[in-house]
């Protein structure tokens, strides 16, 4: 005969969380791997239309006309782009590219010129690729000068156009 | 004599997982609010766009148009090569203007687009003033190969300027 001794004590540990544990894990590894936090694209923004050979942007009336820095690109079987801009050339390469810029900033800035009623119209060649166009595109963006007196803000160029091509 | 009384047997309910629950719970609220599944622009994956350090985010995708512009010689060159045959020669009209597809009127997937068909139609333009007449604000994406060459390029700006597209953006990507 069996006798029992003091009663067994028994410790409830709740439900088992195994299993809702690896469900959730499974659903974090999927929110992890579908998901994207908006990928390494960037896009570089323009307002103005592609301008007609020869034309010029619509002017309101009263309003005065922006000035244009006409910017060639042919294509360099060697440096992949040549660039020329008013009196300056240079070849592909980006430092040199900024450069050029640069001193047309302080040019336009030594005569008084707001870089903010500039348009930079890039005239690529037909047969120039796309990523030189969009280099010598960054590059007039990425130009800047550091303020005159009396201004905070630096000089940059903040219109860049195109035009069709030669 | 004092009966001894016995440390009741303890039963353990193994490791207490609450608390990796509370994390785990956390983080899966975190990447259900900042993943983007499911965001359907029409961008084709084979593209291969310019490398640039500069650019911006566009945060509301919904008011986006993304054109895809390849180059015609190398579609069919990839249509070849995925079909084990050589490349067919293109006629000229083909050759001299870019394929452009992209999700319009309506559709789920991008359908080709001309930017002047054979007939004279300039389609590309037409879809676009027909979009941007219902959206003045539409932001155009322009999602093209790094090598392509301007002269393919420039036949979708001037299609997007005739549409009186106010928003252009080049996507690109990061080094």
């Amino acid at each position: 005969m069996k006798i029992k001794g003091a009663k067994q004590v028994h410790y409830d540990s709740g439900p088992n969380m195994t299993a809702m544990v690896d469900v959730v894990m499974v659903i974090l590894v999927f929110l992890m791997l579908a998901g994207s936090f908006g990928g390494s694209w960037h896009y570089l923004t323009s307002n103005l239309p592609i301008k007609a050979k020869g034309g010029g942007g619509e002017v309101k009336p009263g309003e005065v006309q922006d000035v244009t820095l006409d910017v060639r690109i042919d294509p360099d079987p060697t440096y992949g782009f040549r660039v020329r801009c008013g009196d300056i050339a240079t070849v592909g390469e980006a430092a040199s590219l900024r450069n050029a810029f640069e001193q047309k900033l302080r040019a336009y800035s030594a005569i008084g010129t707001n870089p903010e009623k500039i348009q930079v119209v890039l005239s690529p060649g037909r047969s120039v690729k796309y990523q030189y166009v969009v280099e010598v595109y960054q590059q007039a963006l990425l130009a800047e000068v550091a303020a005159p007196a009396g201004q905070d803000k630096p000089l940059k160029f903040t219109k860049v156009a195109f035009q069709a091509s030669r | 004599m004092v009966r001894r009384r016995s440390m009741p047997e303890m039963r353990e309910g193994g490791v207490n997982v609450t608390p990796l629950i509370d994390i785990v719970m956390c983080l899966i609220i975190f990447f259900m609010l900042v993943a983007k599944i499911g965001v359907a622009t029409g961008a084709d994956e084979t593209i291969v766009p310019p490398e640039t350090l500069l650019g911006s985010r566009i945060e509301d995708m919904g008011n986006t148009l993304t054109l895809n512009v390849r180059d015609p010689a190398k579609v069919e060159q990839d249509r070849a090569a995925a079909a084990n045959e050589r490349p067919a020669p293109l006629p000229e009209f083909r050759r001299e203007q870019p394929t452009v597809t992209a999700i319009v009127e309506g559709g789920t997937e991008p359908r080709p687009l001309w930017v002047s068909s054979p007939s004279g139609d300039r389609e590309l333009a037409r879809v676009l003033r027909a979009v941007v007449e219902k959206n003045a604000n539409l932001r155009i994406i322009i999602r093209a190969d790094f090598d392509i060459e301007y002269r393919l390029l420039e036949q979708v700006l001037m299609a997007c300027a005739e549409a009186r597209v106010k928003d252009y953006n080049f996507e690109t990507k990061s080094p």
